[in-house]
């Protein structure tokens, strides 16, 4: 197909492009409804709900890029939630080296993903499937199920609950990470190995590529996303239960999806997953303001997905359409020149 | 003659032409098979059997010239349309389910796919048993389909063809997997159907098969046919293996009707081969200098190489030839990592060194040029200029940053240095023709300034033009001082390349041959029939 499209049609193609559309919709749907909804506060409101998930969405982008998938976010935030309230209320340490070995732990958790997948060469979706019962398993178990941990230095809340130079401070956190997932997925060789095994393996290895190095440091670099995450998140709530971040995972791969990074690997923009998330994210607290009931947001999120996905599709499977009509024409033409 | 043309036509094709962009792979071609014979069909790869095959089974449809089956002239032959004809294909890995067993594989494929139906269990082992028994087979209907070696595979399939009333079945290289034993075995079952009026198109490398069991042979050279020959006109008698090879001795075996069956093996060689080739090929103007890539008694179990000592020098072209399946491709992925060696010595440049992944590999300056272009050699996907850059990440962008101007000087240079027909350094590689496909999967490795160049298949599947130049850029490379090591199948740009030919046979080399040698005695190495 052509290759060099530039200009508005290509443009408003881009599923980018569609989905700010979806997002602007939204907002002025929401807007129109709640008198609540565009106030500072709320948007606020939003930012600070959609951190932890939109931390997993963004190091869920490059693992699906490779063509992988992580299922283990959510339940290895719970679990880096209990360490870290383990290390600080038990333990005794001070918050920043609970904070730094919960991290660790995240690294270790995402290192296990990482081996398991490189070296064992079993399928992402089974090894993140056995750790996601794995980390809820072992979080319920440090925690026997009842504990819970509350009481943190109103210096440590600050970090979930406050602002800092205008927005809440733990949208700062999350500018760096998402500038950073960017330069990684779109301006380093790093990316560029990314794609490349998405769309073929094999053929990246005969490239030379390390394929088994890269495949790990993405597993690794979401363990230790989802430890930031549930720092993030036991900050905003001020406690931290062995349940923390249940269902995260699907959220983070429903606006990887969303924002038009292809199940399959290869294809994807990690502006497209902060796209994506904040899709889901003003819906959902757009159908509170609305006076939906809550159980609506999941049902919206499942559609505004596939039509967002058809969205993108069906232009490219009318123009394969007609390109196959005219294939006919194009072989005459090769023949002749 | 007389016993050839006496039996009935059961399938005809005249001037069949079909081509696949610019190539065209049949030139008209024509073929009949009767009922009650066995017809081989013979041809380097890339001659046009595979396309021939595919055509009488209705996966391709002709450019132009009939077919006619029975007497009856086809129009649109489609794969089901062939079935119901009886046409049965049986390739080289049978496609059966492993977890079901012999009856239930034979059933699916005769029962008719009607829904909600009551499986008569004891009428499916039944028919299995008898269609067994038909072709001598001694295996049970009940048995798992794992657990059936190759052969016992086979006879499933040619089961299942025949219980579909087939009466031309295609047997595309049934025995390259087979032991001897199993092959004898095949054998009996092949002349078995013949008996019964079934006309059998039997494609093989191996000629000692054809002069055992076909009664005609079709050459096909260049998308063309050749000519056909009556075998046993030729005056072979169908003989067993071992005197077929005794008789190279002499021809006063006792076996042996006629006075020199070894010209007519020579002379289908020749009809395989054909024109005189060394002229189309860029002359070699190599001095050979240092050693670049020695090894000694490399093996590697897992892909059945085993005990390969050879060097190859800077300036030079080493060609590899060898039947499919001799473990050229396997030594190739060897050297480059995929499957690291286990046994024997590497030495670069005199440096002793062990190679265990691609990435390694490369770092010594290896490159290899896949077969596959498709699956190795470059990612559809991508574009051109990130498919040249790919195994020069860490030179071309220091730090891992990307430098998109630099990445697309590169990619233009190579494009214009290579004379690749793009639209541009952005166009993905699912766009480029073959020829310009193997051309990007080369400047790929180019790019990486390699001491030793590994070419696999380097113009399979690529039209003429671009095999030529193709030819001349390895000629240049060479001359600039590269070690290359050159594995084809095709006869004649082995021939007209290489400085030496080495020959694989059994994932072993087993002769090493001059530049200017003649073809017969290429093939009669590759086919073991040296000496």
């Amino acid at each position: 197909m052509d290759t060099e499209r530039h200009g508005f049609k290509t443009l408003a193609f881009r599923h980018e492009t569609v989905l700010l559309f979806v997002l602007v919709i939204e907002w002025f749907y929401f807007h129109s409804v709640g008198p609540r909804f565009g106030t500072l506060d709320n948007s606020y409101d939003i930012l600070r709900h959609s951190i932890e998930i939109g931390l997993l969405a963004l190091a869920m982008t490059p693992i699906i890029l490779t063509g992988g998938i992580d299922l283990s976010v959510g339940s290895l935030l719970g679990l880096c939630a209990i360490t870290f309230g383990k290390l600080w209320r038990d333990a005794g340490l001070p918050i920043p080296v609970a904070a730094a070995c919960t991290l660790c732990v995240g690294a270790l958790a995402g290192g296990l993903n990482a081996s398991l997948i490189t070296w064992l060469r079993l399928p992402p979706l089974i090894v993140t499937l056995g750790t996601y019962s794995l980390f809820r398993g072992l979080a319920e178990a440090i925690t026997r199920g009842v504990d819970t941990f509350t009481n943190f230095p109103p210096s440590f809340l600050f970090l979930g609950q406050e602002r800092w130079l205008g927005l809440p401070a733990q949208a700062w956190i999350f500018l760096v990470v998402a500038v950073a997932v960017w330069l990684l997925v779109h301006r380093t060789t790093f990316g560029r190995s990314f794609r490349a095994i998405g769309f073929a393996p094999e053929g990246a290895r005969y490239a030379g590529i390390p394929v088994e190095r890269r495949l790990a440091m993405v597993y690794v670099l979401a363990g230790v996303t989802a430890a930031l995450a549930a720092i993030i998140y036991t900050a905003r709530l001020g406690q931290a239960k062995a349940d923390a971040g249940t269902g995260y995972e699907l959220f983070a791969i429903t606006a990887v999806v969303l924002g038009g990074t292809s199940i399959f690997g290869g294809v994807g923009s990690v502006h497209g997953t902060l796209l994506g998330v904040a899709a889901i994210a003003v819906l959902s607290n757009g159908l509170v303001h609305a006076r939906q009931p809550r159980e609506v947001a999941g049902m919206l999120t499942g559609v505004l997905l596939i039509l967002a996905l058809s969205g993108s599709v069906v232009p490219k499977m009318l123009a394969t359409w007609r390109t196959r009509r005219q294939i006919p024409r194009e072989i005459q033409q090769s023949n002749t020149t | 003659m007389a016993r050839i043309g006496g039996l009935k036509i059961l399938l005809q094709l005249s001037s069949v032409t079909k081509s696949f962009g610019a190539v065209r792979a049949l030139k008209g071609v024509s073929f009949d098979l009767r009922g009650g014979e066995v017809h081989a069909l013979l041809g380097e790869n890339g001659a046009g059997k595979s396309t021939l095959i595919k055509i009488v089974t209705g996966a391709h449809r002709p450019d132009g010239g009939s077919i006619e089956i029975a007497g009856q002239p086809v129009r649109h032959l489609t794969p089901s349309t062939a079935h119901k004809l009886g046409i049965a294909c049986i390739y080289q890995q049978p496609a059966l389910f492993p977890d079901l067993t012999v009856a239930e594989n034979i059933a699916l494929r005769l029962e008719p796919a009607t829904a909600a139906r009551k499986v008569n269990w004891r009428e499916r082992r039944a028919r299995a048993a008898e269609l067994l028994q038909r072709i001598g087979a001694d295996l049970s209907p009940e048995a798992e389909v794992r657990s059936l070696s190759m052969p016992e595979q086979q006879l499933v399939e040619i089961a299942c063809a025949l219980g579909a009333g087939a009466r031309i079945v295609i047997m595309d290289e049934p025995t390259a997997s087979l032991t001897q034993k199993e092959q004898q075995l095949l054998f009996d079952v092949v002349r078995g159907l013949r008996a019964g009026g079934v006309g059998i198109i039997y494609i093989s490398h191996r000629l000692d098969e054809i002069f055992q069991l076909a009664d005609r042979v079709t050459v096909l050279r260049d998308g063309e046919s050749v000519g056909t020959q009556l075998v046993r006109r030729t005056g072979v008698a169908p003989v067993s293996n071992q005197t077929e090879l005794a008789a190279h001795a002499g021809p006063e075996n006792g076996d042996r009707r006629d006075a020199c069956p070894t010209l007519t093996e020579s002379e289908l060689i020749k009809l395989m081969v054909g024109r005189e080739v060394s002229h189309i090929y860029p002359p070699s103007e190599a001095e050979p200098g240092e050693v670049v890539l020695w090894l000694k008694n490399l093996g590697c179990a897992a892909s059945g190489v085993k005990n390969v000592s050879l060097a190859v020098r800077a300036g030079e072209v080493l060609g590899l030839a060898g039947l499919v399946g001799a473990g050229r491709t396997e030594l190739a992925r060897v050297l480059f990592g995929i499957t690291p060696a286990d046994a024997g010595e590497i030495q670069l440049n005199g440096k002793r060194v062990t190679i265990r992944s691609p990435r390694e590999a490369v770092a010594q300056g290896i490159a290899y040029v896949p077969e596959d272009r498709r699956r190795h050699g470059v990612i559809l996907e991508l574009p051109i200029a990130h498919n040249l850059t790919l195994a020069i990440h860490r030179r071309l962008f220091p730090g891992a940053w990307l430098r998109f101007g630099a990445e697309r000087q590169m990619a233009l240079e190579f494009i214009h240095d290579l004379d690749v027909k793009a639209s541009g350094p952005e166009a993905p590689g699912a766009s480029l023709s073959g020829g310009n496909q193997q051309k990007t999967s080369l400047a790929r490795w180019l790019a990486t300034k390699p001491r030793l160049l590994i070419l696999d298949e380097p113009t399979q599947g690529v039209d003429v033009g671009a095999k030529s130049e193709i030819h001349r850029i390895i000629r240049r490379l060479a001359r600039e001082g590269l070690a290359v090591l050159m594995i084809s199948s095709d006869l004649p740009e082995i021939l007209g390349m290489s400085d030496r030919i080495g020959v694989m046979r059994g994932g072993t080399l087993v002769a090493m041959l001059p530049g200017r040698s003649a073809a017969h005695e290429v093939m009669a190495a590759a086919l073991g029939q040296a000496r």
